[in-house]
């Protein structure tokens, strides 16, 4: 954890299993709610923060995760952007793809959340609503990039100042 | 009298159900992630079926102690409530969830689900 130019950031390359995801999910909420201090805020990119990090321990080629949590300390609402990069199958690549997409070309992101609720009601397989609930509920903007095999996540958002 | 009829423990996640006069009320306590996904997708099917035997008005679900629900046992809800929506008008009951206000991600979620069926479903804090 540190402060460069004002930003506040935590960065963590580990190769986690899926029981450590909710113990990194309180240790960044404790950096959130003391560097944001707005509560719901922090609540909002704690939840996009665990299922960025569920989907890639799930999916990771070689078990290996990097995420990178940066907040702006200067200047006010504050931006908070996550990056998570790890290595991906070809068909989960193809999954986040379809969902960022989908996201982006919906003019409602809740709108959108809501269809894949009623799509993915009867999958059996995975929620495939991480993502999209990221977007609905966490009022973030994801976008992606992909280099061969290695797919990278950038969730960004602001947050208002605490009163 | 007060029935006690399932539980369901994994890892950090606790939940219990009983009914009494026509109320089904459930808890569910502690962290539903990936972890708690077969078993929370368990414990509903045998809510949802004690709920029918029983012949249930209304179910109950407390929330309050529940730390963090990922979107995979968020599905399980959801799946839930398609179950429960597909039923005839006759045979269903309504849920209604407690919500802690000091969990800001619940009245997040229980808006989203509360928008996917909003005649069966209510959310109090």
């Amino acid at each position: 954890m540190g402060a460069l130019a004002g930003n506040a950031y935590v960065e963590l390359n580990f190769r986690p299993n899926v029981q450590l995801v909710s113990v990194v999910r309180r240790f960044v909420s404790e950096f959130y709610q003391r560097t944001l201090g707005d509560p719901d805020g922090s609540s909002r990119v704690a939840l996009a923060t665990h299922e960025l990090l569920e989907n890639a321990v799930k999916y990771s080629k070689d078990g290996e995760t990097t995420i990178r949590i940066e907040i702006s300390t200067t200047g006010a609402p504050r931006e908070v952007t996550i990056m998570l990069r790890n290595r991906a199958e070809e068909s989960h690549i193809a999954a986040i793809s379809a969902i960022v997409d989908g996201v982006a070309a919906a003019k409602d992101a809740f709108a959108y959340y809501q269809q894949l609720l009623h799509a993915k009601a009867k999958h059996r397989e995975g929620s495939g609503l991480g993502l999209a609930r990221i977007c609905a509920e966490g009022e973030m903007k994801i976008a992606y990039t992909v280099n061969d095999d290695t797919v990278e996540l950038l969730a960004t958002t602001h947050v208002a100042e605490a009163t | 009298m007060t029935a006690k009829v399932i539980t369901v423990k994994c890892d950090d996640f606790d939940g219990d159900a009983s009914h009494d006069g026509g109320v089904m009320s459930v808890r569910v306590t502690g962290t539903a992630d990936y972890a708690a996904v077969d078993a929370l997708e368990q414990f509903l099917d045998e809510v949802h079926d004690e709920s029918m035997r029983s012949n249930v008005k209304q179910t109950t679900v407390d929330l309050r102690q529940l730390e963090f629900m990922n979107s995979s046992c968020f599905k399980c809800l959801i799946s839930w409530i398609t179950i429960l929506q597909e039923l005839p008008p006759s045979a269903q009951y309504k849920v209604m969830f407690i919500s802690n206000p000091k969990m800001h991600w619940q009245k997040r979620s229980l808006h989203s689900l509360r928008c996917f069926a909003e005649d069966l479903i209510s959310v109090s804090e």
